[in-house]
């Protein structure tokens, strides 16, 4: 065996960092959605979402640095960034004081990082190309 | 004979070592965003060239290895992935494995061409 099948986990490794990169883009596109949202179900205004990375690692089968890629392991809500607070007496959910909470999203921030996702996205999606011609070279020797 | 079947087996490690290698690359890229995560790299030319420096074929057992690198300085997040430096790896990585599947197909080529010539 000329180890074709790492070619085949190291495509999956790809799709695992293209899925993964979808999500955080789709969360921060809920981010930047509810920017000004300041009534949820739960109450308060919106919370901006965070995606937790993880790698997938192989440690059960006795190889501990083999990662088969990356997954999202968690969506969580960012309870640290302080929501913004503006004095709107008019605004049907301002408190007695006349103060509205607004979500703590920061859009620009939001932006900066869809870019980053979507540039690491592309990067997986190069990377499996070059799997692609790999596993092509390793066909024409069987022509 | 036999010529030829130990340099296949030698270029068969190689592409093994290159594939492994090509989907180390893969889950570091992946993983570019992953705080705290550490770029993972593949050692095996250099584990060859010892083998092949000591003579005696042991260089048919070396396996490749993969090996964590602390080396490289991590950002803020723990993460040390740099993503130019992984595409580089990744195409210099393709180039040695075209390289070892044209050799190695020049090896079939010349095994068909004897096949026919001795018919």
């Amino acid at each position: 065996m000329s180890g074709i099948e790492k070619l085949f986990s190291g495509m999956r490794a790809s799709s695992t960092g293209l899925a993964a990169e979808r999500v955080r883009m789709d969360v921060i596109a809920e981010n930047i959605a509810n920017a000004q949202t300041t009534r949820t179900p739960e109450g308060g205004p919106y919370r901006r979402k965070i995606v937790r990375f993880e790698p997938l690692l192989l440690e059960a089968a006795g190889r501990p640095f083999e990662t088969l890629g990356v997954r999202p392991s968690a969506v969580e809500a960012d309870r640290l960034t302080p929501f913004g607070i503006l004095h709107e007496p008019g605004h049907p959910d301002a408190d007695a004081r006349g103060f509205v909470r607004y979500p703590n999203v920061n859009t620009v921030m939001e932006m900066t990082d869809l870019i980053t996702a979507m540039r690491a996205y592309e990067a997986n999606l190069a990377v499996q190309q070059g799997f692609f011609q790999m596993a092509e070279r390793a066909l024409q020797l069987a022509r | 004979m036999e010529a030829i079947g130990r340099e296949t087996e030698l270029l068969f490690q190689l592409l093994r070592a290159t594939s492994l290698r090509a989907q180390v690359i893969a889950g570091n890229v992946a993983n570019q965003n992953t705080p705290g995560y550490t770029r993972r790299t593949v050692h095996f030319e250099e584990k060859l060239r010892e083998a092949l420096l000591a003579g005696r074929g042991g260089e048919l057992g070396v396996e490749p290895e993969i090996a964590l690198d602390k080396a490289t300085p991590a950002r803020p997040d723990g993460n040390n992935v740099t993503l130019e430096v992984e595409l580089n790896a990744m195409r210099e990585n393709r180039l040695l494995y075209e390289a070892y599947t044209t050799i190695l197909g020049g090896h079939y080529e010349l095994l068909r061409s004897s096949i026919k010539d001795g018919n």
